[in-house]
């Protein structure tokens, strides 16, 4: 029983781990540099 | 240049089109919500139709009917031999619905964005190459938007190597449907000559949006790009397809959609990554797009339909890359208030 109560322990702290990771940070670093111009003129030949 | 849809058997196919075009063309649309809606309006106020056939379920299509005036009519859109057929419906509905349209000889311009739905779709190119007609997959914001400014940015490179879609936002409910259960399931991208399927939520990154969105982490998702991409630039190593998520969404992907998707959408964008070589040299194109994506959808779908009757696309089943000329194409969008954007500088 005991043995039950911290595999599940466990599996439940490990859960919550991955979930943090999961969702915490980002993917990348914003461009310091550029920015968007619209499509027209020479760009729509 | 990369390919293009020229040749002899695009000529063929667009000869056999050509025979279809007419300025008093009648055309369907199925579907009356966010999207359909948008592309009735255009339709019923362009030169190229003289009518528009709504169906869809409840009060919208008789509403809708009411304010576009005599030239839109309530009934069966495939009755009256229509010209075209705009598929804006539910996921799930739209091959079945596409066989019927060949059937009787009408084109096919579907909004779908699910996977089953544009693998379908694409399904149908013997039939619709033998009855001379276009089936247009994935004719929206995203997928479709995206097509066109990839063949766009494809076009300004001697040999495509990657090609990279992102989407942010979502249009009417049955969008923010798709939206939801394509984070839940699986993707499908173009890798080093064969496809490959990994989970969706998985493979964060930073893609940047024309402004304001901006910056956004976006996961791959159940997304059909790669399908509708691959057959117009077979040169390309990686076409990969990512949508925009915040951690609510990533977190409750898996269950069912816990508050009531809003009944236009908010601001929406799309952008494509175009990386390649020209003159020798690597080089990465960049283009983007925001607007409320049932507007866009509607545009694209709607503008679509039109290239479409005027037998402007090849016979068969294809996604607008592979059928569309983007430059025109585009600077009809940015007259109908749909407009494009260049990343310039560093990414």
């Amino acid at each position: 029983m005991t043995l039950l109560r911290r595999a599940i322990a466990a599996i439940g702290v490990a859960a919550m781990i991955a979930a943090g990771l999961r969702i915490r940070g980002t993917g990348g670093t914003p461009p310091r540099t550029g920015g968007w111009r619209e499509l027209k003129g020479p760009d729509l030949q | 240049m990369t390919t293009s849809p020229a040749g002899a058997d695009h000529d063929d196919a667009m000869a056999s089109s050509a025979d279809r075009t007419t300025g008093d063309a009648r055309v369907s649309v199925v579907g009356i919500g966010a999207t359909g809606a948008r592309a009735a309006r255009q339709l019923a106020s362009c030169d190229e139709v003289a009518s528009v056939v709504l169906s869809g379920h409840g009060d919208r299509p008789d509403a809708l009917r009411r304010s576009l005036g005599e030239r839109a009519s309530v009934g069966d859109p495939f009755v009256g031999a229509p010209a075209a057929v705009v598929l804006a419906g539910p996921a799930g509905t739209h091959v079945d619905l596409a066989r019927r349209a060949i059937a009787g000889g009408a084109h096919v311009i579907s909004s779908a964005d699910a996977l089953a739905d544009v693998e379908g779709l694409l399904a149908l190119d013997v039939e619709a190459r033998a009855a001379g007609v276009t089936v247009v997959a994935g004719a929206g914001f995203a997928p479709g938007l995206t097509c066109v400014l990839a063949r766009h940015l494809a076009d300004w490179v001697d040999v495509v190597d990657e090609i990279h879609t992102a989407r942010f936002g979502t249009g009417g409910p049955a969008c923010a449907r798709s939206h939801h259960e394509a984070l839940s399931s699986k993707s499908i991208d173009w890798r080093d000559g064969e496809w490959v399927r990994r989970s969706g939520g998985s493979g964060r990154e930073l893609c940047v949006f024309p402004d304001p969105v901006g910056s956004v982490d976006c996961y791959r998702a159940a997304l059909p790009d790669a399908l509708l991409l691959r057959p117009a630039f077979p040169s390309a190593e990686r076409i990969t397809a990512r949508q925009a998520a915040n951690r609510r969404q990533r977190l409750t992907a898996w269950l069912p959609m816990l508050r009531r998707p809003h009944p236009e959408g908010r601001i929406g964008a799309v952008r494509v990554e175009v990386r390649g070589h020209r003159e020798g040299a690597a080089v990465v194109e960049v283009a983007g797009a925001i607007d409320r994506p049932a507007v866009a959808a509607g545009a694209v779908a709607g503008l679509a339909a039109r290239w479409a009757v005027s037998g402007r696309f090849a016979a068969g089943a294809h996604g607008l890359a592979a059928v569309v000329d983007p430059a025109p194409f585009l600077h009809e969008l940015a007259a109908l208030g749909v407009r494009a954007a260049r990343f310039i500088g560093s990414d």
